[in-house]
């Protein structure tokens, strides 16, 4: 009896607030007219899986639920998870909607034998095509369907699939229509893009709903992935192969996806020069020489990827690949040419290839395609135009109506119409009608409420040990407008996890494989050349913006404490402005202006390489490019950093002000630092990187001690060259008496116990440089270690008093001279590399 | 008619170039009245790795690398070949144009000589309005296809101007249209297109021409060029049939064929690259010499 009060007593209060926010979410919901609703089933009741999840989500406080959307959106921009639109360089952040889409298992599992099935029926036509051309022959498919395609590439014909498969990785976008199944609206084969942002979608709503994920039974994406390597590997002629994700690069749409899925996967991230064909092979430049490449897994289209073969304008290929793959020693996914099943032409003549392939229905329609090349259809479409949207046969636009994707043909003025008739009639090989088929809807989270709004769905499948497999989930683009006939990623579309779920709990899965026999390895592969030289200069650009930033605040500092009748000061603020001029960071113009014109520029301008911003940008810039090297902290100091620099600066900085802006860009600075030494492994790139700052550090300290440390140097100059090289407090310790020029000397440049001297730098290149790959086993020493081990045994034999400015500068040409041997022996190799250049031609 | 023809490509660079891999379709194939009796390639420096394939329209294709450091890359093609064609058809005896136009769709092979592969835009050649409608006058309803695309030919060497300075190979299709002036290469590609654009299958084919001085004079050594010009579909019974629309000829025996494709890209006789970054400069001369037959 008490324990039924306590009961009532205790889910009075919390059950009626939450049936309330169920029900005042989904009273004002209502489907669109004659279009199905994933919410709402046929016959106007919510479906149960749905339900299911809006009771749990109603069980969290208003507040809750928006705090939770607003982390996910934090993770979003934290992560740097975005995309690109073509043409631009700024990445755009991923629009995510908040809520999944819910599919339940059984409906699921019918979308994926459709899909499988529709993947094995690809795959045989483009042996065909490709091959003996039998289904042309036979008539079961014209050939200017095949031919029509840009990515007909005509160098494939005959050449066989090495590991025997033509697809690896195919995707294809459905949508439910009005009759409630599910239609394709399209098939992917060039390098389908979008699984890399389902499993980060995934990562961020299971991560804000961590509960209700579990709840729910949600079908685990990583399986589908491990699977999918499995079936590379296996493909692959070596039994532990290396595997390369080929990109174009990061200004192309999806770099973020490629790098985060080359780090999910444990891929190698490549772009074309990184790759060299030799003797028939394909191989990887890396530190340690040219090392052989197994499987590249290409997002460059097919006809870029070698311009020996195809696209002779392609500088993002390999020349000699496609020889590599017709001589079958290397496995490429999908193989190039692929993508000549993606023409809409195709969409015409599935139903027929799978009968006369298959002797089976197809399990999953798709969305009734009339090719007018030929004259049957062409006449339907004619006849039927005002019911038709018509859209190129291969390609993305309408022939003859630039930059429209898709015509409906009702909504056509009479001119317009005309001339579409007049085109067909003509070209009628361009040209495809088909049915309009409006979407069903799903529900988005719009300012607190529930609203329906069309959605495309894109499934993969992956070739793998044990045949095609689908993945439970995929890439979900929903449509900002209520009416969507075709859906691509532009404005106003965002998307959605998809939760496939199941009807009792999922085992948990990652990658981690569950084969006990693991070996265990301490360091990971070869660097590629191209990784090393970005994170080589991503060293050398930190340590420059370092230096810049405390030159200004050396300048500032000067100008803050001096007396302005002080001579020796006023001396030290010329030379420093000078040397921000040497630098690149300002024009001549601010020498003899105040202190701040000079900082100013210094921080801030956009015009002089040498600024803090400049070079903030660089280090971001080369940063961008091995993202998938770099741990998320690490991509986010470097990005903040950049923000930081490239703020507008405000008007009529005073000096303390200057200082307070470059005293703070340090201290992000010093945090880069510290995360870079503390948590990056030990492995190569980290030694390239610190390679880079070290040489830099020496190059910058034997600058600043030829000005400030020269023969001349008063007091105050000595005192700048300690602040500039942050050793007052070790010199004050050390020396008790003040400034002399020998000690300080010493300290900047000899000192092997002061972890700003020459000496100390030139010593840890060294080590790190004893760590790296040799070529050769012969015993010999390579040119950067010659150097190396020179100025080691230089600047500890020197003395400090005969080391004079040109001794200084002897040093500082020699460690310029080491960057360059460090960059000709392990960033480029042999005579193949080097700035390529095409041969023109004939005219 | 037997030729003996010389083709030397001459790259002369300002700095060392250490390493060149290139493609080269510069030794002639066989054909229906062409016929090769020897060929060959000298490359100076000499090459590192070559290799000899056919690609797939059956043209020859050598690749090469070059890893002597060089400033200098001079590639000399050499060839005899027997060209004896037959006669061309009297146009009137051609299909209409229309017929041809619904039997190449129809043709159910993807064969190199098919015409499917001849019946879309491709990178010289996008299809254009304007050149269409220009070509449309030449094709009116029913007309045989040889005599239209004859008068088209013809046409085209009435109202454009030869003029090696207009143009290279990056102007585009659309501006040598508009200029009414350019190279062999141009009016091919303005031909090809122009057909194309009325569903008609047209190729690009690349060559020589015999050039004859002017009587009185010598021939001049290396004066002769490489040409090229266009070959039309005329249905399964007539086949292909080139015309050359830079002389307004049908090609016989003062044609040489080198290679075939659907444009330049398909057959261009040098493609490669090289590293460095120095500056570059090519020269280019071919003779193209009767061994017997009338001097």
């Amino acid at each position: 009896m008490s324990g039924d009060w306590q009961n009532a007593l205790r889910l009075d209060p919390a059950a009626a607030p939450q049936e309330g926010r169920f029900d005042s979410w989904t009273r004002g919901y209502a489907p669109l007219d004659g279009i199905p609703d994933e919410f709402i089933g046929a016959d106007g009741a919510p479906r149960p899986h749905w339900t299911r999840f809006f009771s749990a989500m109603a069980r969290l406080e208003p507040s809750e639920i928006d705090r939770r959307f607003g982390a996910a959106d934090r993770h979003i921009r934290d992560m740097g998870i975005s995309y690109r639109v073509y043409g631009e360089t700024n990445d755009r952040t991923w629009p995510l909607s908040h809520l999944p889409l819910l599919i339940d298992e059984g409906e699921w599992r019918e979308v994926a034998e459709g899909v499988i099935q529709r993947a094995r029926l690809m795959e045989e036509v483009l042996s065909d095509v490709y091959g003996s051309g039998r289904l042309i022959a036979d008539g079961a498919l014209p050939a200017a369907v095949v031919t029509g395609s840009a990515d007909y590439l005509r160098p494939m014909r005959g050449v066989a699939a090495p590991g025997g498969q033509w697809l690896r990785l195919y995707a294809v976008d459905i949508g439910r229509g009005p009759d409630g199944r599910w239609w394709v609206l399209g098939d992917r084969a060039q390098a389908p893009s979008g699984a890399g942002y389902a499993l980060e979608s995934r990562l961020i709503v299971s991560r804000a709903f961590p509960s209700l994920y579990r709840e729910m039974n949600v079908e685990r994406l990583a399986p589908f992935f491990r699977d999918y390597r499995a079936g590379l590997t296996q493909a692959a002629v070596r039994a532990e192969p290396r595997i390369c994700l080929m990109t174009p690069g990061p200004y192309s749409e999806t770099y973020f996806e490629q790098a985060y899925l080359a780090r999910y996967l444990g891929f190698l991230l490549v772009e074309g020069d990184d790759l060299v064909v030799r003797d028939g092979l394909v191989h990887v430049r890396t530190i340690a020489g040219l090392k052989r490449a197994d499987v590249i897994w290409r997002r460059v289209d097919g006809d870029w990827c070698d311009p020996l073969e195809m696209n002779a304008s392609s500088r993002l290929g390999v020349p000699g690949i496609v020889d590599a793959i017709r001589q079958g020693s290397v496995v490429m996914a999908n193989m190039p040419g692929s993508g000549v099943i993606e023409s809409k032409a195709l969409l015409g003549f599935i139903d027929p290839l799978c009968q006369r392939l298959f002797r089976e229905d197809l399990k999953m329609p798709n969305i009734a395609t009339w090719w007018c090349g030929q004259k049957s259809a062409r006449e339907v479409v004619l006849e039927r135009l005002d019911e038709m949207a018509i859209t190129g046969a291969f390609g993305e636009s309408v022939p003859g109506f630039p930059g429209k994707r898709i015509l409906l043909g009702g909504e056509l003025g009479a001119d317009d119409k005309a001339r579409l008739r007049g085109l067909i009639e003509a070209r009628g090989v361009d040209y495809v009608g088909q049915e309009i088929v409006r979407l069903s809807t799903t529900p988005v989270w719009e300012n607190g409420k529930l609203t329906p709004r069309p959605f495309v769905l894109r499934v993969y499948a992956a070739a793998t040990p044990d045949g095609w497999r689908v993945m439970p989930g995929g890439f979900c683009r929903i449509s900002g407008q209520p009416d969507a006939r075709a859906v691509s990623m532009g404005e106003g579309v965002t998307s959605a996890d998809v939760w496939v779920l199941a009807d009792k709990p999922v085992e948990m899965a990652t990658l981690l494989p569950t084969d006990a026999s693991v070996k265990i390895r301490r360091l990971l592969g070869n660097l590629p050349s191209r990784a090393a030289d970005n994170l080589f200069w991503l060293g050398r650009y930190l340590e420059r913006v370092e230096a810049t930033l405390r030159i200004v605040r050396c300048l500032c500092n000067r100008a803050v404490d001096a007396d302005p009748g002080v001579a020796p000061a006023q001396q030290s603020v010329a030379r420093l402005q000078r040397l921000l001029v040497a630098w690149g960071a300002a024009s001549e113009e601010v020498v003899g202006e105040s202190p701040a014109t000079a900082a100013i520029e210094a921080l801030y301008a956009d015009d002089h390489y040498g600024s803090a911003r400049s070079l903030a940008r660089d280090s971001a810039r080369a940063a961008s490019v091995i993202r998938e090297r770099l741990s998320t902290d690490t991509w986010q100091l470097v990005q903040g950093l950049e923000a930081q620099l490239s703020a507008p600066a405000p008007a009529g900085l005073s000096e303390p002000e200057c200082f307070d802006h470059a005293d703070s860009a340090l201290r992000a600075l010093a945090a880069l630092s510290g995360l870079i030494q503390e948590n990056v492994n030990r492995v190569a790139g980290w030694r390239f990187l610190d390679i880079g700052r070290r040489i830099e550090r020496g190059v910058n300290t034997c600058r600043f001690a030829r000005h400030f440390a020269d023969a001349n140097a008063t007091a105050d100059n000595l005192d700048v060259l300690l602040e500039l090289i942050d050793s007052q407090i070790t010199f004050r310790s050390r020396y008790l008496i003040g400034v002399a020029l020998a000690p300080v000397r010493d300290m900047a440049m000899l000192d092997t116990f002061n972890p700003r001297s020459v000496a100390f730098q030139v010593g840890r290149i060294d080590e790190h440089l004893a760590t790296l790959p040799v070529l050769r086993e012969d015993g010999m020493i390579e040119a950067p270690k010659r150097i190396a081990v020179r100025l080691v045994s230089e600047l500890a034999t020197e003395e400090a008093m005969k080391f004079d400015a040109a001794r200084m500068f002897g040093v500082e040409q020699q460690l310029a001279g080491l960057g360059s041997a460090i960059a000709e022996r392990y960033f480029l190799q042999g005579p193949q590399a080097g700035r390529v250049d095409k041969l023109r031609d004939l005219a | 008619m037997i030729y003996e023809i010389r083709h030397v490509s001459t790259y002369r660079y300002a700095a060392t170039v250490p390493f060149a891999r290139c493609t080269l379709r510069l030794l002639p194939r066989d054909d229906p009245g062409q016929r090769v009796f020897t060929s060959g390639l000298d490359i100076a420096p000499a090459s590192t790795q070559r290799s000899r394939r056919t690609d797939f329209f059956g043209n020859h294709v050598t690749s090469l690398t070059v890893e002597t450091p060089h400033r200098e890359l001079k590639i000399t093609a050499r060839s005899r070949v027997e060209v004896d064609r037959e006669a061309p058809p009297h146009g009137a005896l051609t299909p209409r144009w229309e017929q041809t136009r619904r039997d190449s769709v129809q043709a159910p092979s993807l064969a190199p000589t098919a015409p499917a592969h001849f019946l879309f835009p491709s990178r010289y050649t996008p299809l254009i309005d304007e050149i269409t409608e220009y070509t449309r006058q030449s094709f009116a309803p029913g007309r045989p296809v040889l005599e239209g695309a004859a008068e088209l030919m013809g046409r085209i060497r009435a109202d454009f101007k030869y003029d090696p300075k207009a143009t290279d190979i990056s102007t585009p299709l659309r501006e040598v249209f508009a200029r009414r002036g350019g190279v062999c290469q141009d009016f091919a590609h303005l031909m090809i297109a122009g057909l194309r654009g009325l569903g008609l299958p047209a190729a690009y084919v690349s060559g020589y021409i015999r050039t004859i001085p002017p009587p009185g004079t010598k021939r001049l050594e290396g004066a002769d060029a490489s040409h090229a010009w266009v070959s039309v579909w005329c249905g399964a019974e007539f086949g292909w049939r080139d015309l050359d629309p830079t002389n307004n000829l049908h090609v016989g025996n003062d044609h040489i064929m080198l290679a075939v494709g659907r444009d330049y890209a398909d057959v261009s006789p040098i493609d490669g690259v090289i590293v460095g970054s120095g500056g570059q400069k090519l020269t280019v001369s071919v003779d193209v010499l009767p061994i017997n037959g009338p001097v």
